[in-house]
């Protein structure tokens, strides 16, 4: 066991999984709240293309310009949603489903293009992108999640007291001055960069369960925002490190489908044993005797 | 041989948005986002089983999981633990996860492309043949024909179920219609249409088949029975347009055609008659007949029966480019004259304020006001 924990692979790779799954949970927290977590999920299909067109622009497969295209579309794609659901009748979800689609589509149809093309090579790994494949990550990979998560919490911190207002009383938040529309495209913006740079960890799929899932259990651990935040950001990181490990010690196991199934363990856990939790609802129900 | 591709493309679509219009009519377009990767799990589950990629169990098993996920996600937020867009995000990922490691772990040597599942490739579709009658015909054709009769029999035959269940749910309750029925009845067969079709799209842009023809047509109509003919035009207009686009280029099939229905959504969100355009310009239009019709009102007025430009022009703050082409319209349809530098109301004009009060309601101006 000591042999894994200080290989260099794992350190690698669990210290770039452990810090994206903090900065992850803490903004996914934001979405939730606001009942926007599914977008994460659109945005992180429709960064597909975007890794396509940066590597038919550079080139090669350099991490930071593939993020940088995954980042660009995947803040047209949240554009494009906002355009849909404010001007017709469209309802946020049926957005989310067209747009994620059509994205991911336009993904396929440039790849295919890319790979009958012999003036580009070196495709072969750009599908990993929606699996991830965080055993093959490198350290210049480490340093770009480190420094976007950083950036992300950084700007957090700075925009604490509005975000917190923000989410819970909009109009509040607008009378005394705050832009709604522009503290929404923050948020979204960071949530963005996190999945950009958290492509090769966990792929453009499962990334939306590292924003969900950690928010869900802070909720319904705690009613204070801090502690939600602090507690999604911990079970985040927790799991992302125990998953990291259960993928380095059994062999052929994806390291971002493990992380994600110790997160939804935890979930299934909360569900059961916390503060609101199942167990405690129904001996509360029990004791006074209420029917529901 | 690639004409059967288009038709294979046709009938995925047409089976697809035919269940997507009700999809969208009952806000479940991300459901079956979640149902399209959950398949998977199924497929996996019951290939180790039968070790054959081509067994029927295949597609029963993946499609209880399908409807085995819309169970999980309602169960979730049933509770009120959780909210149902978290519940569908949490819980489809957690078991696309499952399904991921036990490809990877299990069917690494076995034809069980992790690719192909979740992209698909509708070229692929006519090398799958089967003998009907001394007819070949590929599988995945007339397996997506039989699912499209399917379809198109359970909407036929629940057509008022379906309606009153969709736009009024409530009700529908109260009136003893089975409101669970109809809903599992239509996310079983959503299931069983996205594991037929994802061997020809994909797991992802299944979902686009379903939701976007419905929603082009959503856009335009109201009635439920013109919407899924709509959805049924779209579906084939998309399949054609895209199978053409992507012969002529030589790309994918299915994510060109997936591309192409978004831009037939955005032209038709763009332009249709209470689209952004035709509201952006019907907008404008309206502000500069009710400034035409201002300039008139006040000319109208005793006390400014004539006007110089200046006047005119401090009166409703206008620029000088403003001011001429309102007033060059108004010379023009002879509703005001000009004397020497002053702009005066025509009998025509005259009367145009006298209607345009009655139509507004305004009371009349009085002569000895």
């Amino acid at each position: 066991m000591i042999d894994i924990l200080s290989g260099y692979t794992f350190l690698i790779v669990a210290f770039g999984t452990v810090i994206l799954a903090f900065a992850s949970g803490i903004i996914g927290t934001v979405s939730v709240i606001k009942g926007q977590s599914l977008i994460g999920d659109a945005v992180g299909h429709a960064t597909f293309p975007g890794i396509v067109i940066a590597f038919m622009l550079v080139g090669i497969r350099d991490t930071l310009s593939l993020a940088l295209g995954a980042l660009i579309l995947g803040i047209v794609a949240f554009l494009t949603i906002q355009l849909i659901t404010e001007h017709s009748k469209i309802t946020l979800d049926s957005a989310l489903a067209l747009v994620l689609s059509s994205f991911f589509g336009l993904g396929m149809a440039l790849m295919s293009f890319v790979q009958g093309n012999p003036d580009f090579d070196g495709t072969q790994g750009l599908s990993d992108y929606i699996f991830g494949q965080a055993a093959y990550m490198l350290r210049s990979d480490v340093y770009l999640i480190i420094a976007a998560s950083i950036l992300s919490l950084l700007i957090f911190s700075l925009f604490y007291q509005q975000i917190k207002i923000y989410i819970f009383d909009p109009i509040y938040s607008r009378s005394i001055g705050i832009s709604n529309p522009l503290m929404n495209f923050m948020v979204l913006a960071i949530t963005i960069t996190l999945i950009a740079v958290g492509l090769k960890a966990v792929g453009a799929i499962l990334i939306v369960n590292l924003l969900i899932a950690p928010a869900v259990i802070g909720q319904l651990w705690s009613d204070r925002f801090l502690n939600v935040l602090l507690i999604a950001g911990t079970t985040g990181a927790i799991a992302a490190f125990i998953g990291t490990y259960i993928s380095t010690a059994g062999d052929d196991i994806a390291t971002g489908p493990a992380i994600i199934l110790v997160l939804s363990a935890f979930v299934v856990f909360s569900m059961l044993f916390s503060r609101k939790g199942l167990l405690r609802r129904s001996i509360h129900r029990r004791k006074f005797g209420e029917r529901t | 041989m690639m004409i059967e591709v288009l038709f294979v493309l046709i009938v995925t679509a047409m089976a697809t948005s035919l269940l997507g219009v009700f999809l969208v009519l009952r806000g479940m377009a991300m459901v079956t986002d979640a149902i399209s990767h959950t398949i998977l799990l199924g497929i996996v589950l019951a290939f180790f089983i039968t070790n054959d990629i081509r067994s029927p169990w295949l597609i029963i098993a993946a499609s209880l999981v399908g409807v085995l996920t819309v169970y999980i996600i309602e169960l979730v937020s049933q509770t009120r633990l959780i909210r149902q867009d978290a519940a569908i995000g949490f819980v489809f990922t957690a078991l696309f996860a499952v399904a991921i490691i036990l490809v990877s772990k299990y069917a690494g040597d076995v034809h069980l492309d992790m690719d192909v599942v979740l992209m698909g490739e509708v070229i692929f579709a006519p090398f799958n043949r089967i003998e009907i009658f001394g007819l070949s015909i590929p599988n995945a054709l007339w397996q997506l024909s039989i699912i499209l009769l399917i379809n198109i029999a359970f909407v036929l035959l629940f057509y008022k179920e379906l309606k009153i269940t969709s736009f009024d749910p409530k009700f529908a309750y109260i009136a003893g219609f089975s409101v669970a029925f109809i809903h599992y009845a239509l996310m079983t067969l959503v299931s069983v249409t996205a594991v037929a079709a994802f061997d020809a799209v994909g797991s992802i842009l299944v979902i686009n088949f379903f939701v976007a023809p419905a929603l082009t047509a959503y856009l335009l109509v109201r009635r439920m029975g013109t919407m899924i003919i709509l959805a049924l035009s779209f579906a084939v207009l998309n399949s054609v347009a895209g199978y053409y686009t992507s012969l002529y280029f030589d790309l994918s099939v299915a994510g060109t055609t997936s591309f192409i229905a978004l831009i037939t959504f955005m032209i038709v969100f763009l332009f249709n008659s209470n689209g952004w355009v035709s509201s952006f310009v019907q907008k404008t239009r309206q502000k500069k007949q009710f400034n035409r019709a201002m300039i008139l009102m006040l000319l109208n007025e005793k006390s400014h029966e004539s006007l110089t430009q200046e006047e005119i022009m401090s009166h409703f703050n206008l620029t000088p480019k403003r001011f001429n082409r309102h007033i060059d319209h108004l010379l023009m349809n002879e509703y005001i004259e000009k004397h020497n530098k002053n702009y005066r109301l025509t009998q025509r004009g005259v009367e145009f304020t006298h209607y345009t009060r009655i139509k507004y309601e305004l009371p009349e101006m009085n002569d000895h006001y």
